[in-house]
């Protein structure tokens, strides 16, 4: 059995090593995981965060999250939101593409169980998320001020543990996206609605009392914001013992509800027949 | 241009329009996506705003000085229906003839005796009902989510505007079909330059909070006119008068725009002819 | 007696015609989708060893059914086992023992190179690290292509491709292939190039479970042939014994006009089969073309030439030729392979 798990890590390995392998052959596509946050997310909400501005300082911000460091605050969400977006768009939307060209059948030929080739992207998507949002802090604390303290360490297993829980979603956007025709839509809206919720762009605590539980079901709203409390000394959402405790729970559901879900999935096609068609 | 041949370019521009339409109809995804973001996108910088606000009055009035009106909603409505106008333009008929040149139908195409600019305008045709659309989907969230009043007089000035931005805008998108024909490589342009129109244009925030080379830029680019002025007339009851200063500019540089669109198009064709890359990908 | 490749026994594959609506489902209304038999009771018994062949136009079952016994499909009903080991119930080991190719190159990553390609599945084959490369080395030496191994697969030609999809399936050293189509869209050459490829397998004691619409390569290549058709199997032996069941061993094609231009008469048509089975029959260029199932052309020929001169018609054209798996399939058919 030992034997067989070493096999199976091996196989996950190998998958991650041929996506960076892929990726690093569409130099391009690389730059642009950095350059589309900043674009699209970072540098708008930068400049609306601007427009609110009282003497230089975010005071509005600050009486809601106890942080005025606007750049901190975004750049930080920006970490958790690119974990939300390797789980949707690497694993899951990739996987599809995959199918789609032809060369996901040949790996369910192989005695490698098609779950671990799903963790296998996960691994390399969670390797370029990291790399990128390591380089939008450093543009963050470079370019736009922003001041992220020591206690950032201190938050890494927050997003380690998030890194894990994201797996689980992937595995269950996954499942989707494999029965669904066209699944753009459904991907980009699905990953938008996450990081949103999650308070990636703005604090949990403005959205409508209708959607704020939702919020506390997703095990990402409690990684972003460990990440602000330990970097920025945000005011938590809820005690953080209790928020360290949720995300491990979460975390916990999601991979198991992820991982029953693909495996159903993965039946269904190889009932149905639907791996080579598309 | 005689009578009969301009009524065949008509015709034939009704019938590129209407491939498109059908093409479009056998996506039904699209449709639905049409509905979501018009209200998903700007919504979340309105929340947003609101964690901007917090609970002081004084970043409020900042706001206000800052932008000229207290309608947070409004404000961040307006500008992102028109940075998703734009991004429509640009992925629809920008790309359309990439689109032909890549399934190979592009020959065929040249090879009919229509006007050329059915071939580079046509499609875009199709994509006013979609604006439509999604500007009504956009007022009508504005009004009855936020209470935003929009006079009837207003929305009429708002037209006004809009069709004055139609040049450029169309124009941009025709722009960058010609130059995407003749280099290729869609994606990135249309990330690059989506990138420039959110980061320069006040979509999201308004200009004067950009460094001064930041507005240099903006005022040379039709969309900042399109989104500014919108904004004034229907969120801070400007008049048609007061604007004109900014809409000549627009109307100008949309005839500048689509003069370039036409001359490189010209030059594409020509190259295309010579090198035998209509057919090629 | 040892235990075959390959034991499939009443193998049926039912699929639904559509799709369901997500409001089909969530009012979960009753599955009212028309279902169409691909594969209808397939019995097939692979000896090891052997090179055998499933031949059959395109749509008879022979992809589905290959896609069942490479544990792709779930069987409607019926039961395979795959050098003894059952195909749902122990789909990871058959997994582990057996090689297939089912797809073209367009299941490669041309972005990487074949070693690299290989690298990727020899890992997903739980090839051990220490034996990996070797085992890499070895079936590009295989297939031929081990001074192109460091090339990127964008650049390698069909043929080529289809090769390395060869190399990929040689990875876990198994002991049964299954090949579908393998020489499909491929130029002559580097189809009788894959086939020599195919030989050198079953030389080194391998199993080939191969399907083909091509009746000369199933002919050249398979130790024995299933015939499909339809989902079913429609006759199973060696080529030469396909070849007999249609009791002739040649088959005559004619070209036969009437005196001075007048139609041929049917009392002709019934002497000729008399002598032997008249397959096919059509009216050319005012002539009247008909094939033949002789067995044997040597006594057929003159006594058709007799019948001609007794019913006031003349010959025009004779050709002879051996019988082929297609006229078989003809025959117990009634249509091509190829139509």
């Amino acid at each position: 059995m030992a034997a067989i798990d070493a096999a199976e890590l091996r196989a996950a390995v190998a998958v991650a090593r041929k996506e960076l392998r892929v990726a690093r052959r569409y130099p391009l596509q690389l730059v642009n995981e950095v350059l589309q946050p900043l674009y699209q997310f970072l540098l708008p909400s930068l400049l609306l965060g601007a427009t609110f501005l009282v003497g230089g300082r975010a005071i509005g911000l600050e009486s809601v999250t106890g942080t005025a460091d606007l750049a901190g605050y975004l750049f930080l969400g920006t970490v958790v939101g690119g974990l939300v977006s390797a789980a949707f768009w690497e694993m899951a939307f990739g996987l599809k593409r995959e199918m789609d060209a032809g060369t996901l059948e040949p790996t369910w030929l192989t005695p490698t169980r098609p779950d671990t080739v799903v963790l296998g992207r996960a691994l390399s998507g969670l390797v370029i998320a990291g790399g990128a949002s390591a380089v939008l802090v450093c543009i963050g604390l470079a370019l736009f001020g922003a001041t992220v303290g020591q206690g950032l360490l201190l938050a890494l297993p927050a997003l380690a543990i998030a890194a894990v829980s994201m797996i689980g979603v992937g595995y269950l956007v996954a499942s989707a996206v494999l029965l669904i025709r066209e699944p753009n839509f459904f991907v980009d809206a699905t990953n938008f609605l996450f990081a949103v919720v999650s308070g990636v762009a703005f604090p949990v605590l403005v959205l409508p009392a209708l959607v704020q539980p939702i919020a506390y079901l997703l095990p990402t709203t409690y990684a972003v914001d460990l990440l602000r409390v330990y970097a920025l000394g945000t005011r938590p959402l809820l005690d953080p013992a209790l928020e360290w405790g949720a995300l491990v729970v979460l975390a916990g559901l999601t991979i198991w509800i992820g991982r029953v879900a693909f495996r159903r999935t993965e039946r269904r096609m190889r009932v149905r027949g639907t791996l080579g068609q598309h | 241009m005689s009578l009969p041949s301009l009524a065949a370019d008509v015709r034939a521009f009704g019938a590129a329009a209407l491939k498109e339409w059908r093409l479009l109809r056998r996506y039904p995804t699209l449709f639905v996506g049409f509905l979501f973001w018009p209200i998903a996108l700007p919504l979340a910088y309105v929340f947003q705003a609101r964690g901007y606000a917090g609970d002081s009055a004084a970043a409020l009035d900042a706001f206000a000085a800052r932008s000229g009106t207290t309608e947070v909603a409004g404000f961040l409505f307006l500008g992102w229906a028109a940075y998703m106008w734009i991004s429509m333009i640009l992925w629809g008929p920008g790309t359309a003839l990439r689109t032909e040149q890549v399934r190979g139908s592009l020959e065929a195409l040249f090879m009919t005796p229509v006007s050329r600019l059915v071939i580079l305008f046509g499609p875009v045709v199709s994509q006013v009902v979609w604006a439509i659309w999604m500007f009504g989907i956009v007022a009508a969230t504005m009004a009855l989510v936020f209470g935003v009043e929009i006079a009837l007089a207003s929305a009429l000035r708002a037209l006004v505007v809009i069709g004055v931005a139609v040049p450029a805008l169309y124009g941009l998108g025709a722009l960058f079909a010609a130059v995407v024909l003749r280099y290729g490589e869609v994606s990135a342009l249309v990330q690059g330059v989506r990138g420039l129109f959110t980061v320069f244009c006040g979509m999201s925030f308004p200009i004067v909070v950009l460094p001064e080379w930041g507005r240099a830029v903006a005022l040379a680019l039709p969309p900042t006119y399109l989104i500014g002025d919108l904004r004034r007339v229907l969120l801070s009851g400007a008049s048609l008068a007061e604007l004109v200063p900014s809409l000549a500019i627009l109307l100008g540089l949309g005839l500048l725009i689509c003069g370039m669109a036409v001359v490189a198009f010209r030059r594409t064709e020509r190259y295309a002819r010579r090198g035998g890359s209509l057919a090629q990908y | 007696m040892s235990q075959p490749a390959v034991d499939a026994v009443g193998l049926v594959k039912e699929f639904e015609k559509g799709r369901r609506t997500l409001v089909q489902r969530l009012r979960r209304e009753p599955d009212r989708r028309e279902r169409f038999r691909a594969v209808d009771g397939i019995d097939l018994r692979v000896e090891r060893g052997e090179i055998f062949g499933v031949l059959g136009p395109n749509g008879a079952g022979k992809t589905t059914t290959m896609k069942m016994l490479a544990t792709l499909l779930e069987p409607t009903a019926g039961s395979a086992r795959i050098l003894g080991l059952d195909v749902v119930h122990q789909a990871r080991e058959v997994r582990r023992r057996m090689g297939a190719v089912l797809s073209d190159g367009r299941s490669l990553y041309w972005k990487l190179t074949a070693r690299e390609n290989l690298e990727y599945f020899a890992a997903l084959y739980h090839v051990p690290a220490a034996e990996g490369r070797a085992r890499i080395a070895s079936v590009l030496a295989a297939v031929k292509l081990d001074d192109r191994a460091d090339d990127y697969v964008e650049r390698y030609s069909t043929g080529m491709r289809q090769r390395l999809v060869l190399a990929r399936a040689l990875l876990p050293d198994p002991e049964l292939l299954l090949l579908d189509e393998p020489t499909v869209g491929l130029d002559p050459q580097s189809a009788r190039d894959l086939r020599d490829r195919v030989r050198d397998l079953q030389a080194q004691g391998r199993t080939v479970l191969l399907t083909t619409h091509y009746m000369e390569e199933a002919d050249q290549l398979c130790d024995r042939i299933a015939i499909v058709d339809h989902g079913r199997v429609v006759a199973l032996d060696t080529p030469a014994g396909l070849k007999r069941t249609i009791g002739a061993t040649d088959v005559v094609h004619l070209e036969i006009a009437g005196d001075e231009g007048a139609p041929v008469n049917g009392g002709l048509l019934g002497r000729l089969e008399r002598q032997g089975q008249v397959t096919h029959r059509e009216q050319r260029d005012g002539a009247l073309a008909v094939t033949v199932h002789a067995r044997s052309a040597r006594d057929f020929v003159p006594a058709a030439f007799d019948a001609a001169r007794a019913e006031g018609a003349a010959i025009r054209q004779v050709e002879v030729v051996p019988v082929t798996l297609e006229d078989v399939f003809i025959s117990l058919t009634g249509r091509a392979l190829r139509e």
